[in-house]
């Protein structure tokens, strides 16, 4: 009986001790984190809207030039991201996340409309868990470059915003190469990204014209 | 008691005779998840290298107090404390490496090597020779990854650490960056060396 009520006050006390100690490093690091995450979205956002970050900026400097140039909003419970040309005022364009399953899990990732909403000033992906070296080279300026000035609209019934095809065999504008070895990434990317840029358009287009 | 072993001859069987890895065929879940990038490879095993010292000689402190029957309750505690450090550690202050290395080093925990060697080494050993005990088998494991991530980066990537050392013309090797490749590169390591350098025990037995 002694036996066992040490075993438990051991275990106990030990718990108690590690789980400090682990809880100390977390509370200690967790700012960093934290502050990780977010500049990592704040550099796509930045990044898909065009707007130049130097390389190897600081956290603090990427945070501040976002606070300058982009204002963050809400649509259809989505944020969508405004931004500023460096008066201040005119508006250079809007971003707003997308996602979709990919091939082994989920794809997160941004993509940029020009103030018009009539081309894509940019698609960046930031969160997967794609092949590395295959379905991974999503986040490629190679593959995501594509997507630079690809136009919207006017958009005919039963068509998609755009297609990816076998590498180099595009023909129309809207035909973009796919990647090699990674059909089933390419696939997914097609489907959910046409889908969520409907999406977005659908919400916005309206606004736009009110306003313009 | 057994005779206190001398650190060369923990040192030895940790990176030769007794690897984890190629001897007694432990880590692979990771072995295969991590090497084809040299980059990822050595932050794994920096975080592998850390996590069995200290938890060796945790065990090893704790030994004498430490009831028989929640041994492995206690161990796993004190793996999975060091692990999560590492992770925390990674996330804070190399974040795309972090991103890259995704579950595996929290799946640390779960890496045969390190539970063996407390249970196999740690628990019966003092402090000293413990720490060096999981220094040197974690060092083992360390060499044998990053031997196959040499060999899986150039034929996957065509890189060494991101730089391009295969010529122009050359195809990646696509097996080479997925799991199966990993499989391939290992066997044929473990065949080659155990072909030609055979374990010395086993050659004193043939005898």
């Amino acid at each position: 009986m002694k036996k066992r009520l040490f075993s438990i006050l051991y275990m106990f006390f030990l718990t108690l001790f590690f789980t400090s100690v682990v809880s100390g490093v977390k509370l200690y690091n967790e700012e960093r984190i934290a502050m990780n995450q977010q500049v990592k979205l704040l550099r796509v956002v930045l990044h898909v809207l065009r707007i130049p970050v130097q390389e190897g900026a600081s956290p603090q400097a990427v945070a501040q030039i976002f606070a300058e140039r982009v204002k963050e909003v809400e649509v259809r419970e989505r944020p969508l991201y405004i931004a500023y040309a460096e008066d201040g005022e005119t508006i250079s364009g809007y971003a707003f996340p997308v996602s979709g399953q990919g091939f082994w899990g989920p794809i997160i990732g941004l993509a940029a409309v020009d103030p018009s909403a009539a081309k894509l000033l940019g698609v960046a992906f930031f969160r997967h868990s794609e092949t590395p070296g295959l379905g991974a080279r999503i986040t490629e300026e190679r593959f995501t470059g594509q997507f630079k000035g690809l136009p919207l609209y006017p958009i005919e019934e039963e068509e998609k915003i755009f297609y990816l095809k076998a590498e180099g065999t595009g023909q129309a504008e809207n035909e973009l190469d796919a990647i090699t070895g990674a059909t089933g990434t390419s696939r997914a990317v097609e489907a959910f990204l046409n889908r969520e840029l409907d999406y977005f358009l659908e919400a916005i287009r309206p606004e736009l014209k009110r306003k313009g | 008691m057994p005779k206190a072993l001398k650190s060369t001859e923990i040192f030895a069987r940790g990176l030769w005779n007794d690897n984890p890895v190629l001897r007694q065929v432990l880590g692979i879940c990771s072995t295969l998840a991590v090497t084809n990038l040299i980059v990822n490879t050595l932050v794994m095993n920096a975080g592998l290298i850390f996590t069995l010292s200290m938890s060796c000689l945790t065990v090893s402190l704790l030994r004498k107090y430490t009831p028989m029957r929640i041994r492995m309750m206690a161990q796993t505690l004190i793996i999975a404390s060091y692990v999560i450090v590492v992770d925390i550690t990674i996330a804070a202050y190399l974040p795309d490496i972090s991103e890259a290395l995704g579950p595996y080093v929290g799946l640390i925990i779960t890496n045969c090597i390190v539970m063996g060697r407390c249970e196999a080494f740690a628990r019966n050993n003092p402090p000293w020779p413990s720490f060096l005990d999981g220094l040197a088998m974690s060092l083992g494991y360390a060499a044998v990854l990053l031997t196959i991530a040499l060999i899986r980066e150039p034929l996957g990537f065509g890189t060494v650490m991101g730089y391009r050392i295969m010529p122009a013309g050359f195809t990646p090797w696509t097996i080479m960056i997925m799991a199966p490749g990993a499989f391939f590169t290992l066997g044929l390591l473990a065949w080659f060396l155990k072909a030609y350098f055979p374990h010395v025990a086993e050659e004193k037995k043939e005898r």
